[in-house]
């Protein structure tokens, strides 16, 4: 206000104290967090195979292992969909990729995909890189169009390539563990990808690429004069979130022991993930496992009640319509802006 | 040479199916900002009114028309009041909506493949198999009325919009929301209106597509796309530039399936999505896409 000469050291004073304030703040809710819950989970869903010893758990082992899947897909896809705001619902083009890597790699070499997954991970990166380049330069409408379209374009090109099965899809060998323990490598193998996954995802949240993404999801232009590459940081998110899913796609395939192109590139797996990642919250570290937590069990719900696969669709369309009108924050968003988030999903 | 004109004329025919098909997607877009999602799938809605009416009655498509449209008219209706309204409200493009009309189209695929199984199926109206044959050239009867009667309800669709007064409120409303309003527009009528409209042309060209594709409730996805390249190709929202895009498209198309195999005429369309993408993101006749 005034020129009096303490000004310019008062204001050096409040900016301090802000500055400390901001930073007990943010140590605050580091410390608040209460990571030995989490730990403590995450070893309870590690011991589940020993379920086997009671009795049969292969139908409790394959929901977990289904779940871990899901979780990793759509934290993956949260990193494009959520952070950035680029609304992909062609995604399982990646899982396509990277089951039908890894598949092919194990029906003709014999080599696990276990061993071949960080592999199908990074040729799902790489098409992720050159789709993105192609898709990202355009925002919203016609990049949620182009996302479906190509899901189109490679459903079309893998139904036809009789190298690698046409749309009859093509067997690949079964592991010779006894049955008991047939699920258990795929089972850890989901478990470490989905954990990885929610990992990159909170680091990707609490780093300046994440703030960087998040600034041009709200302003693209804006973002960019604040001096953000944005082109690049939006390949970035894409190339991040294609890996994992490939990578997903790739254990899936061995699991099942077959792959075709009506498992891997269906509409209604893209709808899963975008659902699952909405219903638990966008753009939220912890919502995505909230939500597929949520729909793998209304899903199987669903199936048990009525078993039919078009009622499925019916009843993924109704949540997802219900949750975007009444909730589109999700239910972590909603909860944190509530302020009654529980601590131990509170991880942005 | 006979044979590219044989190839440009069934080009020609399909262009007109699909430039009705995409006419409504593009007019809802137009004035309310809203990439329908659903609407592909309002398009089998209306194939199915006629190829039950078919089935059970015996009524001619063709006739069957008018009808499947007003029923696609008060669905859109329905569907504006339940889910739509808020959301035209806004009037600004954004993320959550385009989910939105996603869920309906999941909702409405998942009716009536809950309903009627997810088979294929077609109306075979006694004309289905028929063609006109002029020398060397032979023209399919059913694609020959389908994109007749089509041209002539897009023709009708400009002359509405050319000449009424609601015709011009809903060009108004396209170019500037807030300026129609100001000029004593009910912008919210005219979205309701604009998307019933919208869904009736779904409905119509949906009987016209029971007989010339065969058609079952998850092929909607595939047109998704499909009708999105068009309107994309034309510049989103700009009605003539769909139309034209619809004709370059399906005649492009008709030349792939032709001496490439029927596989790859589909993905012409989204080649050529891409390609626009690509080379001029807003489309042939568009403005800069908002938030690009």
């Amino acid at each position: 206000m005034s020129l009096n000469p303490g000004a310019s050291g008062e204001v050096d004073n409040v900016v301090a104290a802000r500055r400390a304030y901001n930073a007990g703040l943010a140590a605050t809710k580091r410390e608040d967090r209460s990571w030995g819950f989490v730990v403590g989970f995450v070893i309870l869903l590690a011991a589940l195979p020993l379920l086997q010893f009671v009795g049969n758990a292969n139908y409790v082992l394959h929901m977990a292992l289904y779940t871990f899947m899901y979780i990793a897909m759509t934290s993956a896809w949260n990193i494009v969909g959520g952070y950035t705001g680029y609304i992909s619902l062609g995604h399982n083009v990646f899982f396509g990729i990277g089951g039908y890597f890894s598949g092919m790699i194990l029906a003709g070499a014999g080599i696990s995909t276990l061993i071949t997954a960080p592999l199908a991970g990074l040729v799902a990166a790489a098409c992720g890189i050159v789709v993105g380049l192609i898709t990202l330069r355009v925002r919203g409408p016609s990049f949620i169009i182009s996302s479906i379209a190509l899901l189109m374009i490679v459903r079309i090109l893998f139904d036809n390539w009789d190298y690698i099965g046409g749309s009859n899809g093509l067997s690949v060998p079964v592991n010779d563990l006894d049955v008991r323990w047939t699920k258990l490598p795929y089972f850890y193998a989901m478990l470490v990808i989905a954990i990885l996954t929610v990992i990159v995802s909170y680091k990707i949240k609490h780093s300046k690429f994440g703030l960087g993404l998040r600034a041009l999801s709200q302003d693209e232009v804006k973002a960019e004069s604040a001096g953000i590459d944005t082109f690049t940081y939006k390949v970035m998110a894409f190339a991040i979130s294609a890996f994992f899913v490939g990578m997903c796609g790739a254990i899936w395939g061995e699991y099942l022991t077959y792959i075709r192109p009506n498992i891997f590139l269906i509409i209604l797996v893209a709808a899963n993930m975008v659902l699952m990642g909405i219903i638990g919250g966008k753009g939220t570290v912890a919502g995505p496992i909230v939500g597929t937590v949520l729909i793998v069990a209304f899903n199987e719900y669903m199936v048990y009640q009525f078993g039919a696969s078009a009622l499925n669709i019916l009843g993924t369309g109704i949540v997802m319509l219900l949750t975007l009108m009444f909730f589109p924050l999700g239910i972590v968003g909603t909860l944190a802006k509530k302020r009654k988030l529980p601590r131990f999903l509170d991880w942005d | 040479m006979t044979n590219a004109i044989q190839v440009l004329i069934l080009g020609v025919m399909l262009g007109g199916v699909y430039a009705l098909m995409a006419s409504g997607l593009t007019l809802i877009f137009g004035v309310m900002r809203i990439v329908n999602l659903a609407h592909p799938i309002m398009i089998i809605w209306g194939a199915f009114v006629a190829y039950w009416l078919f089935k059970l009655y015996g009524i001619d498509p063709l006739v069957s028309m008018p009808i499947a449209a007003a029923f696609m008219f008060l669905v859109g209706i329905v569907l504006y009041k339940l889910v739509y309204a808020r959301e035209a409200a806004s009037a600004k493009y954004s993320e959550m909506t385009v989910l939105l009309t996603f869920a309906v189209a999941l909702v409405m695929d998942g009716a009536v493949s809950t309903a009627f199984s997810n088979t294929q199926r077609v109306t075979s109206p006694p004309y289905a198999t028929d063609a006109f044959i002029f020398g060397p050239i032979f023209i399919p009867t059913a694609q020959l009325y389908a994109g007749i009667v089509s041209i002539i309800l897009v023709g009708g669709l400009f002359a509405f919009l050319q000449f009424t007064r609601t015709g011009y409120a809903i060009r108004a409303t396209t170019q500037n929301r807030t300026a129609a309003q100001l000029l004593g527009v009910n912008v919210a009528f005219i979205s309701l209106l604009t998307f019933a409209i919208g869904s009736a042309l779904a409905g119509a060209s949906g009987a016209l597509v029971s007989f010339v594709f065969s058609f079952f409730p998850a092929k909607h996805w595939e047109w998704i796309a499909v009708l999105m390249s068009l309107v994309v190709l034309g510049g989103m929202g700009k009605l003539v530039g769909t139309i034209v895009g619809a004709f370059v498209l399906s005649i492009i198309a008709a030349f792939v399936g032709t001496y490439a195999g029927a596989t790859w005429s589909t993905i012409t369309f989204f080649l050529a999505l891409f390609l626009i993408l690509l080379i001029r993101p807003q489309g042939l006749f568009g403005d800069p896409i908002e938030g690009t």
